[in-house]
């Protein structure tokens, strides 16, 4: 049933450092503190775990590698993902058995967090535990004796202070003192535990881990130390197994808030409040630095033409390279808020509380209380939402939660959004296109549900093997956020968007530049009695209209007639396929509008207005297209990101397959739906 | 047999068991859900599903699906 490994680590190589724990258990701010900001995300060869890895920090003089894996709660597994954590533990295929584990365990409950270091102890690892959430257990009035939990363990113990790093340099001292003696020659015997669920063995660790709990833990003061006595006096008599005991209560604090945020009416009640905000926050903080971006881009972009001159490669590296960087960088602002925000609700305990009011609801669906937050980050974007998913253990609800967050509307729809509701609304009345952006956001909302409710019931195919339900979570103590820990995530969340979305993006920018700048790249014009401006935005406009981009608009043209609309709306909505958000530059283009900056928006509407099915005196642009056009954007899957992002996640290319064809399938429909609706009803 | 899936807010219970044959009960017994312990209900979500529990000095959520998995004498 065993399988034995052996590890021969005489040969001088650097030694690697695995940090190991439960998920709260400090282990991410003690990575922080022995790596600095410095280190590197790796997934497990073929799969979605991830590993951080990094040096141990220079002014800490270890020359040493430290791993950080995802936090576990038992060295057997009952996941898949936990599954690969958990081998890779014993050998990750990059960098090896690791010669020094370190366990973070958090004081404050811990016969819940040595039931891991004995399963490592018991596997032959060599351990060193590190304490944290010591202030908690002294709130609870306990202290804790790390030297008799050493000997008893038979491994070092030491004291982390996550606030203030406090305990580091004994931790440092240990980790010297260990590698020392891993160096010395002794090989490591590692067993592997039986992967078989047996309640009894279960059991019997806990037993064990409880006796050891009975003797590392006092009371810290005398009086105290009475009472407990006497409480425990009490409790024995009234029961016979393991006697209840003060330590074995939840932080005061913590219990005093979740009467309130947990409450049946208020709970909800806040919950929505706090959504609210953060959503306002995403919006409204994100927006003028998104507008700081873009003009950064524009002027770029500008500047490269001015230093290049007017010729097909001044253009490449203005329109085609660095808008497309831009493009990326723009939604940049917004994705670190969300991450910010997120990050600060995680790390306060409330996400935890999140995901259990609304797991409910959302299980009705085939959905888990953990596809809460990846549908809400993919509010801004659906990549980093995509990519949120992972912490589903159960395959189908995690298939189902991807399957659903493109639906949810990202952030760069709003400008399109903005343009048609300008469009649709007078200015005069601003509150109207407040309702109307609010009712978008709701319809995106509620739709995506009854989608996700109807792929539930008649696909079980969709993940294949499914696995049950399931919704085991720990709700944390609340405290005060670590504002350095959540900031270093943010950024490696954001550089990994950038990472990931941003070459596919940039590639494909190149080539719909490419498209709509051949073959006729200088086309002639009239130019008399014009301004330069002028002048250059005619030829653009010209290149385009005769672009292989308007050939293959025109193509599209049948397609798009019944929908109300023609090749150049078809143009831009395939330029749409990079970024959604390039959907109203590439109007601007094709409807030849001459003006930049803001009087760009206004000579837009302008345009719109005017402007008529080729042929005919039928305005292009009614309440009715506009509708349509809108529904359209709601539905449809136009982002090649997230296509590649989807292949990435599920392995295959299936789902993104199927949600090509049903959204766009659906956005067409519902968008022909409307349209026809409309004008039926006499709205033209 | 009454289960942890009866408790109301703020009573508390002794597990006396968890039943094996929920497909969760092995990971319930590792998150601390173990007989003899001592577990408070501090509050539902709506329906009173998910249900958080105080136990072994911290609090857990699970299904009421779950928690009716968990035996418990008060």
């Amino acid at each position: 049933m065993h399988t034995d490994q052996k590890i021969n680590v005489t040969e001088k190589k650097t030694p690697l450092i695995s940090l190991v724990g439960q998920p709260n258990s400090g282990k991410t701010t003690l990575f922080n503190f022995l790596s600095g900001k410095n280190y590197k995300t790796v997934n497990y060869p073929g799969s979605t775990v991830e590993y951080s890895i990094s040096k141990i920090l220079s002014k800490h003089a270890i020359d040493a590698n430290i791993l950080d894996s995802p936090g576990i709660i038992s060295l057997i597994p009952s996941s898949p993902d936990e599954k690969i954590s958990v081998n890779s533990l014993h050998s990750h295929p990059e960098f090896g058995t690791p010669d020094l584990i370190i366990v973070t365990v958090d004081s404050s409950q811990l016969s819940r967090h040595l039931l891991l270091v004995k399963q490592l102890k018991d596997s032959g690892f060599n351990v060193i535990v590190a304490l944290t959430m010591k202030d908690i257990l002294h709130k609870k009035g306990f202290d804790i004796s790390e030297k008799r939990l050493s000997e008893m363990l038979g491994c070092s113990v030491v004291s982390i202070d996550g606030k203030t790093g406090g305990g580091i340099d004994k931790l440092l001292k240990s980790i010297n003192e260990n590698i020392i003696n891993e160096q010395s020659g002794r090989e490591i015997n590692l067993l592997r535990l039986p992967h078989n669920k047996r309640k009894d063995s279960l059991l019997e660790a806990y037993r064990e881990i409880e006796s050891i709990e009975k003797e590392v833990l006092y009371s810290r003061n005398s009086d105290d130390n009475n009472k407990a006595v006497n409480l425990a006096k009490i409790n024995e008599k009234l029961v016979v197994l393991n006697p209840s005991n003060t330590q074995n209560r939840p932080d005061q604090n913590t219990l005093a808030l979740d009467k309130i945020l947990l409450h049946k009416f208020w709970g909800l009640t806040i919950f929505a409040v706090v959504m609210s905000i953060t959503f306002t926050l995403i919006f409204w903080l994100a927006s003028p630095l998104m507008d700081l971006v873009n003009e950064g881009f524009t002027i770029a972009s500008d500047l490269a033409v001015a230093a290049l001159g007017n010729t097909w490669y001044g253009n490449l590296v203005s329109s085609g390279i660095i808008s497309g960087v831009g493009s990326v960088l723009v939604f940049l602002p917004q994705i670190v808020l969300l991450f910010l925000i997120l990050g600060l609700l995680e790390d306060s305990g409330y996400l935890a509380r999140g995901a259990m009011i609304v797991d409910k609801p959302l299980s009705k669906i085939g959905l888990n209380g953990k596809s809460f937050v990846p549908m809400l980050s993919g509010f801004a974007c659906a990549i980093p939402a995509i990519m949120a998913t992972r912490t589903i253990t159960n395959k189908r609800e995690r298939f189902l939660t991807i399957f659903i967050v493109p639906l949810m509307s990202c952030s760069a729809r709003l400008p399109v959004y903005a343009l048609l509701i300008a469009f649709l609304f007078p200015p005069e009345t601003p509150w109207l296109g407040g309702i109307a952006m609010t009712a978008i956001y709701i319809f995106s909302i509620a739709s995506s549900l009854v989608i996700a409710s109807i792929v539930n019931k008649f696909s079980n195919k969709l993940s294949g093997d499914s696995g049950h339900s399931s919704f085991i979570l720990e709700l944390p103590a609340y405290r005060k956020p670590k504002f350095n820990v959540v900031v270093a995530k943010t950024l490696s969340n954001a550089m990994q968007y950038v990472k990931k979305a941003g070459p596919i993006i940039l590639y494909l920018s190149i080539i719909l530049w490419f498209l709509t700048y051949f073959p006729n790249h200088s086309p002639q014009i009239d130019t008399e009695g014009k301004q330069e401006d002028e002048v250059s935005e005619l030829i653009n406009s010209e290149r385009i209209a005769t672009s292989y981009a308007s050939t293959f608009g025109q193509f599209l043209e049948p397609v798009l007639k019944p929908i109300g609309l023609d090749w150049r709306v078809g143009v831009s909505l395939v330029a749409t396929l990079a970024a959604r958000e390039v959907f109203v530059s590439s109007l601007a283009l094709t409807f030849r509008v001459t003006d930049t900056g803001d009087d760009m928006q206004s000579s837009l509407l302008q345009a719109m207005k005017n402007a008529t099915i080729d042929g005919t005196d039928q305005k292009l642009f009614t309440i009715a297209t506009s509708a349509g056009l809108i529904v359209f954007f709601v539905f449809a899957l136009q982002c090649i990101s997230t296509i590649a992002i989807v292949r990435k996640e599920t392995g295959s290319w299936k789902m993104p397959a199927i949600q090509l064809v049903m959204f766009t399938g659906i956005a067409y429909i519902m968008a022909f739906i409307t349209v026809n609706g409309l004008r039926l009803l006499g709205i033209n | 047999m009454k289960t942890a899936a009866e408790l109301k807010p703020g009573e508390k219970a002794i597990i006396k068991d968890v039943n094996n044959d929920h497909p969760s009960a092995h990971r319930i017994l590792e998150v601390g859900f173990t007989p003899g312990q001592e577990i408070e209900y501090i509050s539902g979500a709506v329906f009173s599903d998910p249900m958080a529990f105080s136990i072994r000095g911290t609090i857990v959520a699970i299904r009421k699906n779950e928690a009716s998995c968990i035996l418990i004498k008060k």
